[in-house]
């Protein structure tokens, strides 16, 4: 089957609120520092970014793709630090408030 | 497009974009996986005025692999190796993280050039250089910097026509012509005195005798 779009309405647009504001002239703030995409949108390994593709945060307040961050701890060559600033990796419960209205319940729990 | 291609892509447009750095990155025979790269010499360092250019190998598990870099332009420095371009960094080997990028690692090794650890050396016979006569040890970097970087030219260079192979070794054209005048080849010569660093206070620590000993060896 083969679907044609001719018109389509934007009802709603979300964002992960990561903590970061996006104004701040801070260009790398809203990029996940371990694949290089916005968290917007998902990390390379999954095709639709939402509750799918979570988050993740750590104590130390740092914040990548799930599914980068866990890449990384799986090496043997991480010592399952942080990759931004080295402390051993302790992922931190935080609940996403504050999203965009008309989005999802999106709250990644990670633990 | 895989992730490893879509990063490399983005870290070769963000530098191309950047124009405060002074670091390039080109692709080497049209692969984003094997670049070119380069950046200039510390200022009031023996590589000021120099281009350095570095062999950028991006591997299939970039970037939760390091990068593998060496330098093709060649460098008189410890934790570079004076033959192959070698380099000890921690970050190339296990002090990897996944958020430095291309352009991070080579402003790292532009920092390495300000500040050598000699007590982790790549070449031990630049090391020993380095810690026993500094000022020796400079006046040779910046003569590599001169005829391998591009760099300004130095005392040494001035009226000589071609390279000077004792200066490119570090030692005195004295030395080199008073164990010369025993009849031993000049290129030997150059070898031994080298390895045995010869230079600064190290001269009066060993024996013309133990010099002409390694001269007659091989
Ligand atoms: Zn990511
Ligand atoms: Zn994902
Ligand atoms: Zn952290």
């Amino acid at each position: 089957m083969k679907v044609i779009i001719k018109r389509w309405h934007a009802v709603a647009q979300w964002r992960w609120d990561t903590g970061v504001s996006s104004d701040d002239g801070d260009e790398e703030g809203d990029v996940c520092g371990i694949c290089r995409v916005p968290f917007e949108g998902c990390c390379p390994s999954c095709k639709v970014p939402g509750d799918d593709c979570p988050l993740i945060w750590g104590e130390c307040t740092h914040v990548f793709h799930m599914h980068c961050l866990l890449r990384w701890i799986g090496t043997a060559a991480s010592n399952q630090q942080c990759p931004m600033d080295r402390r051993p990796w302790v992922t931190a419960e935080r609940k996403v408030k504050n999203l965009v209205p008309g989005a999802g319940a999106a709250a990644p729990s990670a633990s | 497009m895989d992730a490893r291609l879509r990063r490399v892509n983005k870290e070769i447009a963000d530098c191309k974009n950047d124009k405060t750095s002074n670091i390039t990155l080109d692709l080497v025979d049209n692969s984003p996986f094997h670049l070119k790269g380069s950046f200039p010499g510390p200022e009031d360092t023996p590589y000021q005025g120099g281009i350095f250019e570095v062999d950028i190998l991006i591997p299939d598990a970039y970037p939760f692999q390091p990068v593998k870099m060496k330098f093709t332009t060649k460098v008189y420095h410890p934790n570079v190796s004076s033959a192959s371009g070698a380099i000890c960094l921690d970050i190339l080997k296990d002090a990897w993280s996944p958020v430095l990028t291309l352009k991070s690692t080579l402003i790292s090794l532009q920092s390495l050039l300000c500040s050598p650890e000699p007590n982790d050396p790549q070449d031990a016979e630049v090391a020993k250089h380095y810690t026993t006569s500094k000022g020796s040890f400079e006046e040779t970097a910046r003569y590599w910097t001169h005829i391998y970087a591009g760099g300004p030219g130095t005392k040494q260079s001035k009226g000589s026509a071609g390279r000077d192979e004792v200066a490119i070794a570090g030692l005195e054209q004295a030395h080199v012509d008073q164990f010369e005048s025993l009849g031993f080849p000049r290129n030997k010569v150059i070898d031994v005195l080298r390895r045995l660093n010869y230079r600064g206070a190290n001269v009066a620590q060993i024996p013309e005798d133990r010099i002409v000993e390694e001269l007659l060896k091989v």
